[in-house]
């Protein structure tokens, strides 16, 4: 629902992303703040805001397959470890420039994902999610079990990844989270946009009824491939992001764990929407983000407790608000968000 | 070879005791319960508080252990998985995957990285006509035998089971006919936690208890699980004797190969035959 006095009156503005002056006065100023952002924020913090643009990456492609396709993926941290990995083995052990391989490693980790995307062809839903399981499970051992076949990834030990440079310099902390923030704004537009197009509104067909969507004409083998590839592409892309910025990966990085974490993510933030993928993954990071001091506070309450206190706390805490979200709020924080912009436009009437 | 062959066999019973637990609850409600790991995880932690801290014997404390696991099983239906009837199967999965990370969560925070071996494991090795077998593998070898045996009764012949499967096929014919759904639900669920203490005890003899211990399950468990078909109680025991025997044999071959052998099957068994070996026919085909 529009707000009052805005109307569309041409199928350019019913399309558009931002729609009216005040929203581009809003994402100027947003992309201005976001920008001087790594300025002033103290060192913790900004490391915080560099993983969480990583996660907003891979959820986002988690999003084009779950959300608008409804392809289920419990994988994706292992197609971010392809992602992660191609750039490591490349720039290790081949002298590739990292700028170059960017788009390789998003390209390949999308042809692996394709390699796992094609049971989608046989089978669906719960079955589907079983078999990215098993991706999971595969790609994070072949990575590790390769040097044995004579690529050299390092093993159980993980692989050293060289700086990003530019002139001869490597980046620091602020100028890598501007790279970051560069590729998050590209990789959102591209998410926004891409449910403007004929393919984006066939993976919504796909979702919501693949027979119906196939008798229409959708061709289901290239949109559920498609779906796949861009997925697993987003993922790539944080992969790499996350290589450079770590400089040292290991196959443990990338466990099943963080899958969920992702998916959880859409979840909270609501199946199906952009805005929605990016809200989940700034809730689950700001909630991950104050364990920290509640573990303190918890294992200096109870000295007898064990050791690992903040680990088991994350696991709690991430597992309740999941749980909070699936049984309260199903639809997600930007339904709430929704919800609360009608009763906004709407006051003093009900609607 | 022999003993790889044995070993394998008697390993893959271990599994099939795992994938059982999944089974009966999926027959009854059609909800694939994917914190069964860190439940018998957690009950196996328990049964060491218990054993170690408390000085209960372990024929007191089996007993108290299945107990609580019944008790355990009824509390995640009764609160977490019913309040979720006829939502979509993601919401049943992630729901089931999050109280799997909260059961863990709650092992590592009170019992941190401690590993055990239940003080009842019997030690050494047997030889059976020139075979070397392991006595605890072979244990849960013969109480996956039993269980398997006592499931087919339960659900073949007695009134409860022949009520959980039809509770499976449809809710409302279900209702029509005079059958509780809900407390059929229940009641596959208290069953299946009393499951979970048994896995627990066998699976803690058979490996040593770590806080890694939960994973079997989706490692090992969901494998054997697809490969028999998700509803087949002959199913989990034919898959998890022929996952058992052909990892050992790829171990056997090459070790490293041995721990993705699972996975390789399951995705083979996937994209052949996505309702199992034994699974009934109902998978939505595109």
């Amino acid at each position: 629902m529009l707000p009052s006095g805005t109307f569309n009156t041409r199928p350019e503005q019913d399309m558009a992303i931002v729609r009216t002056k005040t929203q581009w006065l809003l994402l100027l100023l947003g992309l201005a703040f976001f920008f001087t952002l790594g300025l002033y924020m103290p060192g913790d913090w900004l490391v915080w805001l560099i993983i969480l643009g990583m996660y907003v990456v891979a959820v986002l492609g988690l999003h084009i397959m779950t959300g608008l396709c409804g392809q289920f993926s419990m994988g994706q941290a292992a197609f971010m470890a392809v992602g992660a990995y191609t750039t490591a083995v490349l720039c290790t052990n081949y002298g590739l420039s990292p700028w170059l391989t960017l788009p390789i490693s998003g390209i390949f980790a999308g042809l692996v994902g394709l390699v796992f995307g094609t049971p989608a062809l046989r089978i669906k839903g719960f079955y589907l999610v079983m078999s990215t399981i098993a991706a999971q499970f595969i790609v994070v051992w072949l990575i590790r079990e390769s040097p044995g076949i004579g690529l050299d990834t390092g093993g159980v030990y993980g692989i050293s990844v060289p700086k990003i440079t530019v002139a001869g310099e490597g980046l620091d902390y602020v100028q890598f989270w501007w790279l970051v923030l560069a590729v998050v704004v590209v990789m959102t537009y591209f998410a926004k946009n891409i449910q403007r197009t004929s393919t984006g509104r066939s993976f919504v067909a796909v979702r919501d009824n693949d027979l119906a969507a196939e008798v229409m004409g959708v061709n289901l083998f290239r949109t559920k491939l498609l779906a796949f590839f861009i997925g697993c592409f987003f993922a790539g892309i944080a992969g790499w992001l996350w290589a450079h910025f770590y400089g040292w990966i290991t196959p443990a990085q990338f466990d099943f764990r963080l899958s969920l974490w992702f998916l959880g993510m859409i979840i909270i933030g609501g199946m199906g929407s952009t805005t929605g993928a990016i809200m989940g993954a700034v809730t689950i990071r700001l909630m991950d983000k104050m364990v920290d001091p509640l573990a303190d506070a918890i294992s200096s309450a109870f000295p007898n407790l064990s050791v690992q206190v903040a680990p088991a706390l994350s696991l709690i805490v991430f597992a309740l608000v999941v749980i909070f979200f699936i049984l309260v709020e199903p639809k997600g924080l930007y339904h709430r968000w929704e919800r609360i912009k009608l009763y906004y436009r709407l006051h003093p009437f009900a609607y | 070879m022999g003993d790889v062959l044995v070993q394998g066999l008697l390993v893959g019973g271990v599994y099939s005791l795992i994938a059982l637990g999944f089974v009966l609850v999926f027959k009854a409600s059609r909800v694939l319960n994917l914190a069964y790991g860190e439940m018998f995880a957690i009950l196996a932690y328990f049964l060491y508080w218990l054993l170690d801290s408390m000085g209960i014997p372990a024929w007191l404390g089996i007993p108290i252990l299945v107990v609580c696991g019944a008790l355990l099983g009824w509390a995640v239906e009764r609160f977490a998985i019913r309040p979720l009837m006829n939502q979509s199967f993601l919401a049943l999965l992630m729901m089931t995957l999050m109280l799997g990370f909260l059961l863990k969560g709650i092992i590592v925070l009170v019992w941190g990285g401690d590993s055990f071996v239940l003080p009842f494991t019997p030690t050494g090795t047997i030889d059976v006509i020139g075979l070397q077998i392991v006595p605890a593998a072979a244990w849960a070898f013969v109480v996956a035998i039993l269980f398997f045996l006592l499931l087919t009764v339960l659900f073949r012949y007695t009134k409860i089971g022949l009520a959980m499967r039809v509770v499976a096929g449809d809710h409302t014919v279900a209702q029509s006919l005079g059958i509780r759904v809900r407390q059929i639900f229940s009641t596959s669920w208290v069953i299946s936690g009393a499951f979970a203490a048994i896995c627990a005890v066998l699976v803690g003899m058979v490996w040593m208890v770590t806080p890694e211990v939960g994973d079997l399950a989706l490692g090992k468990g969901l494998p054997v699980l697809l490969v028999g078909g998700l509803d087949s109680i002959p199913g989990a025991l034919a898959g998890g004797l022929i996952v058992g025997v052909v990892e050992s044999l790829g171990g056997y071959w090459a070790a490293p190969v041995r721990e993705i052998i699972p996975w390789i099957l399951m995705l083979v068994i996937l994209l052949v035959r996505p309702y199992g070996l034994f699974g009934q026919k109902r998978i939505e085909r595109i």
